[in-house]
């Protein structure tokens, strides 16, 4: 198998598993969002909690967690779905592992701040 | 893969971007594409503004009420209205991506297509009614 194949085979396999883990991460996204909607906003007087409201929210052991897990899962999808309209452009290979990192660069920022957030909330609960 | 299904790249290939704004002789499922990848755009955009806001929490509770006095205001709920709109569409459109990827109802998929688009119109109501009146 040639240099050229190998690379072509990769990017395929490559090409699927993003496409499946773009396809996982959007049905979890619609049942936890839905869930993020309701308890969060539809459930609520007035569709928005209060400071303590907000607080006691997230001092739940089960919401704090679904809202970490709430945020990662939208950051893989909200990226994977920002690098494949990227690709459409049409970039070199080079370009595409730039952009690779880049993503992940602003993936991890996305999730620290996120982490930060939601900790020195339930801190302050 | 369900991007091929739905892509609008073999009608135009040269500017793949600019194609989804153009409107000429489009079938449903480039116009679903097209939506599809805006509210998708328009939602990670939200997702960012959504998590600089929540940080008004830190700043306490007079800075948070501020916030909900603007978020309770009827143009800001007119926007969320925009924003469940986005919602409902990028992900019952996700799911007939995903199924027809999967080869489910791949030869049906525009009567799939106008199932979920029905079904997210109801949704869309009952959610506006929701804002509205809560």
């Amino acid at each position: 198998m040639s240099t050229t194949t190998i690379s072509r085979e990769r990017s395929k396999n490559s090409a699927g598993a993003i496409w499946i883990t773009q396809a996982i991460s959007g049905l979890l996204l619609i049942v936890i969002l839905a869930t993020h909607m309701i308890a969060h906003h539809f459930v609520v007087e007035e569709g928005l909690r209060d400071f303590e409201q907000v607080l006691d929210y997230i001092s739940n052991p089960f919401i704090f967690a679904l809202e970490v897990v709430f945020l990662v899962v939208a950051t893989t999808h909200a990226l994977l779905g920002v690098r494949a309209v990227i690709l459409d452009i049409g970039l070199s290979d080079g370009a595409k592992r730039t952009l690779n990192w880049i993503l992940a660069i602003i993936g991890g920022i996305t999730l620290i701040y996120g982490f930060w957030l939601a900790i020195s909330l339930q801190q302050l609960a | 893969m369900a991007e091929q299904v739905t892509s609008p790249k073999n009608e135009t290939t040269s500017r793949p971007i600019p194609a989804w704004f153009d409107v000429r002789k489009r079938r449903v499922g480039s116009w679903a594409f097209a939506l599809n990848r805006l509210t998708g755009l328009g939602l990670v955009l939200y997702l960012f503004l959504h998590l600089i806001v929540l940080s008004t929490l830190l700043r306490g509770p007079e800075a948070w009420d501020q916030f909900l006095a603007i978020a309770r205001s009827p143009l800001y709920l007119l926007l969320d209205v925009v924003l469940i709109f986005g919602l409902l569409f990028h992900a019952l459109n996700g799911i007939r991506v995903a199924l027809v990827g999967m080869g489910i109802g791949a030869n049906n998929q525009k009567t799939l297509f106008w199932v979920l688009a029905a079904l997210a119109a109801i949704l869309l109501v009952v959610s506006a009614y929701l804002v509205f009146t809560k």
